[in-house]
């Protein structure tokens, strides 16, 4: 089950932050998140792979910290996403397809003309659709 | 798939926005008119910018993002890739659009006619009036393309300045100047 994403704009501001666990635990995942910024940083600037996986925007597990998966994604436009999960085996697959679908959400949020680029996404259309995606990303797991 | 508009509304819509802000909003400012026009433009191709390069890997250096303007953006804008493409390795490029889209529409300022008829040299006064002045009315229609430009690559992490330059229409080129 997947129990927090982020968005974080190109100079590490916030742009969206969402935790789904019932236990009051928002501020250790916030950290999660704070950390991996510079596991992220690490990667795209001291690349060790080579090929067609230099530049993709999955970046793979970033790190796993207690319990939690660490995954990142970087988008052509520096802006990063994180997610972070309690599930032990995950498919690699399934988290491309997870971050596939989130970066469909974001674009489509902050392409709305209200919105101001670099401040915080308050779109409830996002965050509805971000809560579908989660959840469906913690069935697709836990199904197959 | 993705959503098509209708090529004519465009055209109106740009004529109308270049007419509303050059001749109502900021009649006596044109230099304010030309920077808002740009303004929207600018968000315009920030926002189209984030949705096109979404299913691709990271550009590794300028050029390579230069050249996704050229192809791929423009095709999504224009359905035509930019024609000719200049560099001189310096942070400078220049693209070239034989038939910009948004200038076919545009006509030559051809004004043989009118000085055939009047006095030469009023004739000449006149036309010369009126070119400048056309060239002027067209320059403002690339305010927009330039806002777009500019806001693909800035959002790509690319700050720059564009301008644009029209020698014989509908041929335009797009000078961008990459800030160090």
């Amino acid at each position: 089950m997947s129990v927090c994403v982020a968005v974080v704009g190109h100079q590490n501001n916030p742009l969206y932050i969402q935790s789904f666990t019932d236990a009051d635990d928002a501020l250790k995942l916030h950290h999660i998140v704070h950390c991996s910024l510079d596991v992220i940083d690490e990667r795209v600037n001291n690349p060790k792979k080579s090929g067609p996986l230099l530049n993709e925007t999955f970046l793979g597990l970033l790190y796993p910290a207690d319990n939690y998966k660490v995954f990142g994604y970087l988008t052509n436009t520096k802006v990063k996403f994180i997610l972070v999960t309690t599930d032990v085996d995950v498919r690699d697959a399934s988290v491309r397809n997870f971050f596939r679908r989130f970066h469909s959400a974001y674009v489509d949020a902050v392409s709305n003309p209200f919105h101001v680029p670099g401040k915080k996404i308050t779109s409830k259309t996002f965050a509805g659709r971000v809560s579908a995606i989660v959840s469906s990303f913690g069935s697709s797991t836990t199904t197959d | 798939m993705g959503r098509e508009v209708s090529e004519s509304c465009i055209d109106s819509l740009l004529t109308e926005i270049v007419s509303s802000y050059s001749t109502r909003f900021y009649a006596n400012k044109p230099e304010l008119a030309a920077r808002t026009i740009e303004a929207i433009g600018y968000q315009v191709g920030h926002q189209l910018s984030e949705r096109y390069t979404m299913d691709r890997p990271r550009f590794s250096d300028h050029l390579e993002a230069i050249k996704f303007i050229c192809k791929d953006f423009w095709s999504e804008l224009f359905k035509k890739q930019i024609d000719n493409l200049k560099t001189n390795h310096r942070g400078t490029f220049v693209l070239q659009d034989n038939r910009f889209r948004w200038l076919s529409r545009v006509s030559n300022p051809i004004l043989d006619e009118a000085s055939a008829k009047d006095p030469e040299a009023l004739a000449q006064n006149k036309a010369a009036q009126a070119e400048t002045s056309a060239a002027q009315a067209t320059s403002m229609l690339l305010y927009f393309p330039c806002g777009i430009i500019r806001g693909a690559l800035s959002n790509l992490g690319i700050p720059c300045a564009v301008s644009a330059d029209i020698s014989n229409l509908p041929t335009c080129s797009f000078v961008v100047r990459i800030k160090a």
